[in-house]
């Protein structure tokens, strides 16, 4: 690495982002052709900022991108970075004439469009308000304000006449609340789109409601629903309809990984691997279908290997990013949960082997799961085993009746001593309110040898 | 004088006497007590240290106690005459007739008040004597008095408190001066519930304000507290907490046993205790703003490391707080548990580990460091094992080819049919020994004014009520069949 890429990723280490060292296994051309709009320069970016090994390429094609919009912010974002990170190369300087008209050209065609709907709105003619909106909307979409935009957007609403306006609508908002990572304000939009859309169009509009629904719980760290969501996306859909968003294998990649980290094996097995509609989404992702094989068949640590080798990618995606070690983490505490399951006792250096990481032994992972209560076992460090504890439910039992029985003594008694003094009339009267009682202070009563 | 001795010796007489007989002679026998010293009172105090030696304050406890309040209160007894008499008091005190007493209960009283000013006994006598007084008096010291009041606050003031605990464990459910207690029994009674017989006319007791019966459960508390009976101590502060409130009152007592019953709940569990449900919202509310600093100790309590306990506690400790709040000794402890609690905690990870790895998984929060060597730890265990806090057993190899380690014992065992049915059988008895307390509540409240008048309202709204919905019906009724005229008249 040389120094300036070094100053770079200090300066992003700084601002908390994640960096990643290993080389990834997509090709950046040949991964980014996949996306359409204002996803291909977010996902560049984030690659550009976090990967060591395709930081200068991707934020070069970022660049490039942001040249191609007219989004004159995230231009001058790309060419910040790239500016501390190769300072030698062409891109890195601004290209002051392009920022200077292009600003122009977007000031000129906001004024332009706010007139012309100003027209409309004179007219009264709802479908040309509509248009008017919407053509604003995209408008400030595409120069990159986003609030602007999704208020824009939400203004089209009152005049929308046919169903396929309504899904129109709540694609364009749940499109920009994704881009303004706001997952709350996707379920709500979602949920307006899902009461509302009819046969018409219905695989491609289906097939973005669960995908974005889908990020939206990944958001949320609804692991589970978010799987769920994934899994039911419709194979049927052409890829264009939702690839604004998210791509073919990104669905296959989120849903695999996702159940992995929530699904037992059993649902796992008939929710991923007997789904005939999501098994065309696997195919285009060998890998995450070996790893689920695996884990369903019970080698665990062949899963976790096959999925460590893939995390540096992972950690490349722009809604995974975050959520990767917790989902790997997950996975990894289900593996060891399952792979207890059959045995009473367990020693740790079996356990080591298979799941053991050199650099970390074993036991403290095993200890914060015990802690956690995801696993159901005690560790004994000096014979070096792990005991399962099973449950013992008549010892429950006896237990649960004991304090039944106390605690309805207790309460009698409670409500006995509440009786009489309701009836000697000491119930603490509101109008004597504060320090009226204070007479025992600390004054009067020092403490007296409790140490 | 003989005739004295011999008025004094006549009650109880020698024969059985039913309540009612027994009830009249006793008030016939104090009467005459009263005219033998109003007719002569210097003759009467001058004869009343011999009359002491031959009255029996067991048999004859109405006259004994007579007579002690003579010398006691003349002015002509000289000190040595008093402190001579001390000790008969204290016989007295620890033997007298608790159904004779009955009759004399502002006698007694005045006694015992003055026990409590610490004017007759040195303190540690007094306390013991107190209580076992109170305890003559309603064994089962189900009934609150303002003896009971004085009992505790005399006990915590002079550090006496082992022989007050007896009477502190006693639950209690009455209190004096409660309404609905229906036609006037005879004292004599021996089956009479305790507050039947304990009542401010009677003199056994006086009328008590809610910040008296406060004020007994917290300095209760403070008693278990200075023993080191966390759990009656958690139990008595409880009390305080849940009091019944109306219109959103609360004292500033049971904000004070709030706080400290977050502390106590730290030492006794381990971790913050939650409000009983039973809780009423104004002190709900005033326990959240006023307690805060208490909450954010349990909250640091919790967690894995000492380090917030340990800053929050230095910055409670720079603005003197806890001495302000009288707490210091309290949270003092408090800080010494939580190493102790971490190693409680690693019994649901563990079932064998070695004093090593103990100390290298807890710290200490005075010092927010782990503890220097193995020995210290294994002392600190050991000391856990012995108080009972944990439930294990430190074991040493012989050889030295394995390190020294704890094995935990598990909490509960699994019992037998025939200990488990033992055990709920003493439950189930226990709850019936309530009995007798339930019948006299629901009699009391059953024979209360407000229920007779809520009853009889009640049964005339009964009728009325009938009535009308007859009326409603029949209405109704005749509405639909007009309707329906109509509209077959239409067609």
């Amino acid at each position: 690495m040389n120094d300036s890429l070094l100053a770079f990723f200090t300066a992003m280490d700084n601002q908390g982002g994640v960096i990643v060292r290993d080389t990834p296994k997509f090709d950046l051309d040949l991964y980014i052709q996949n996306y359409r709009g204002r996803t291909r320069f977010d996902r560049l970016l984030l690659i550009g900022r976090s990967s060591v090994p395709l930081c200068v390429d991707a934020l070069k094609a970022a660049i490039a991108e942001a040249k191609r919009s007219r989004d004159t912010h995230r231009y001058r974002e790309a060419v910040e970075c790239l500016r501390i990170a190769a300072p030698s190369e062409p891109e890195a300087s601004f290209d002051q004439a392009w920022l200077e008209s292009t600003e122009a050209f977007n000031r000129a065609e906001t004024h332009r469009l706010t007139a012309e709907l100003k027209g409309y709105k004179n007219n009264l003619i709802k479908e040309s308000i509509r248009m008017g909106n919407e053509d604003l909307a995209k408008h400030l979409e595409s120069t990159g304000d986003l609030n602007g935009a999704a208020e824009m957007y939400s203004k089209m609403r009152p005049d929308v006449s046919t169903p396929k306006h309504i899904a129109d609508v709540g694609r364009h908002l749940v499109r920009v609340s994704l881009q303004r990572r706001d997952w709350g304000m996707v379920s709500a939009h979602l949920s307006k789109m899902g009461s509302s859309h009819n046969a018409h169009d219905e695989d491609s509009v289906s097939a973005f409601l669960k995908i974005s629904q889908g990020l939206s719980y990944l958001g949320q760290e609804k692991f589970l629903e978010a799987a769920m969501s994934f899994l039911l996306t419709n194979p049927a859909a052409p890829e264009a309809s939702f690839n604004e968003i998210a791509s073919p294998n990104d669905v296959s990649v989120y849903g695999g990984l996702l159940a992995l980290a929530s699904m037992d094996r059993k649902d796992l097995q008939t929710h991923v691997l007997d789904n005939p509609s999501f098994r065309t989404y696997l195919e285009r992702e060998p890998h995450i279908r070996r790893a689920i094989t695996q884990f369903v068949n019970g080698r665990y640590s062949a899963c976790i290997a096959s999925l460590e080798a893939h995390r540096a990618d992972y950690l490349l995606d722009i809604y995974l990013q975050k959520h990767i070690p917790k989902i790997y983490a997950d996975i990894r505490s289900k593996c060891i949960v399952q792979y207890l399951i059959p045995f009473s006792c367990v020693s740790l250096d079996t356990l080591n082997t298979a799941f053991g990481i050199p650099s970390q032994p074993i036991e403290e992972e095993l200890f914060s799961m015990i802690q956690a209560g995801t696993l159901q076992a005690k560790i004994n460090t000096i014979d070096k085993h792990l005991t399962t504890v099973s449950a013992n439910p008549r010892l429950k039992l006896q237990a649960s009746a004991l304090k039944t029985a106390r605690d309805f003594e207790l309460q009698s008694i409670d409500r006995l001593r509440r009786m009489s003094l309701a009836a000697a009339d000491l119930e603490l009267k509101g109008h004597k309110k504060m320090g009226g009682h204070g007479i025992v202070s600390s004054d009067l009563y020092d403490e007296v040898t409790v140490g | 004088m003989d005739h004295i001795v011999s008025v004094l010796l006549s009650f109880p007489p020698g024969n059985e006497l039913s309540n009612a007989q027994y009830d009249k002679a006793a008030q016939a026998h104090i009467k005459k007590i009263d005219k033998l010293v109003e007719e002569n009172v210097p003759a009467f105090a001058a004869a009343a240290p011999q009359c002491l030696e031959l009255v029996s304050p067991e048999i004859n406890s109405l006259s004994y106690l007579a007579l002690l309040r003579i010398v006691l209160a003349d002015e002509k007894t000289t000190e040595a005459q008093r402190v001579g008499v001390l000790p008969k008091l204290v016989t007295f005190l620890f033997t007298f007739d608790p159904r004779q007493i009955r009759y004399a209960g502002n006698i007694l009283s005045a006694i015992l008040r003055a026990i409590a000013n610490r004017e007759l006994l040195p303190d540690s006598v007094a306390v013991d004597s107190l209580a076992t007084a109170i305890l003559r008096i309603n064994p089962a010291g189900s009934m609150l008095t303002s003896h009971h009041i004085s009992l505790v606050q005399l006990a915590y003031e002079s550090n006496c408190i082992d022989a007050s605990i007896p009477v502190l464990e006693k639950t209690v459910v009455f209190y004096p001066g409660m309404k609905g207690a229906g036609e006037k029994p005879f004292p004599s009674d021996m089956t009479l519930t305790p507050p039947a017989y304990i009542t401010v006319d009677s003199g056994l007791t006086t009328k008590l304000s809610t910040t008296d019966v406060l004020q007994y459960d917290l300095l209760c508390g403070l008693c278990f507290m200075a023993k080191r009976m966390w759990q009656q101590a958690f139990d008595a502060l409880e009390r305080v907490i849940t009091y019944p409130t109306k219109d959103t009152a609360c004292s500033k007592i049971m904000v004070e046993a709030h706080n400290k019953w977050i502390l106590v709940g730290l030492l006794l569990y381990g971790k913050t205790p939650s409000l009983p449900a039973i809780t009423s919202p104004g002190p709900q509310k005033m326990f959240a703003t006023l307690g805060k600093p208490y909450a954010s100790i349990g909250k640091a309590f919790e967690s894995l490391t000492p380090d917030t306990l340990k800053a929050e506690y230095d910055t409670f400790l720079g603005q003197n707080f806890f001495a302000e709040e009288a707490n210091r000794a309290l949270i003092d402890l408090v800080m010494m548990h939580y190493q102790r609690w971490q190693i409680i905690n690693l019994r649901d990870v563990y079932t064998k580990i070695s004093l090593e790895e103990i100390r290298a998984r807890t710290q200490s929060a005075e010092t927010c460091a782990q503890l220097k060597t193995e020995k210290e730890i294994e002392t600190l265990v050991q000391a856990m094992i012995d108080e009972g806090m944990l439930n294990g057993v430190i074991e040493k190899s012989e050889d030295g080819s394995k390190p020294a380690y704890l094995t935990f014992l598990s909490l509960t065992e699994e019992l037998s049919e025939y200990e488990f049915g033992e055990k709920m059988l003493a439950t189930a008895q226990r709850i019936k020994e309530l009995a007798p307390i339930v019948k006299a509540t629901s009699e009391r409240l059953a024979t209360s004014r407000e229920y007779i008048r809520h009853l009889v309202k009640e049964q005339k709204r009964e009728k009325d009520g009938g009535s009308r919905d007859i009326a409603v019906a029949f209405e109704s009724s005749i509405e639909d069949e007009d309707l329906m005229t109509g509209i077959m008249a239409g067609h």
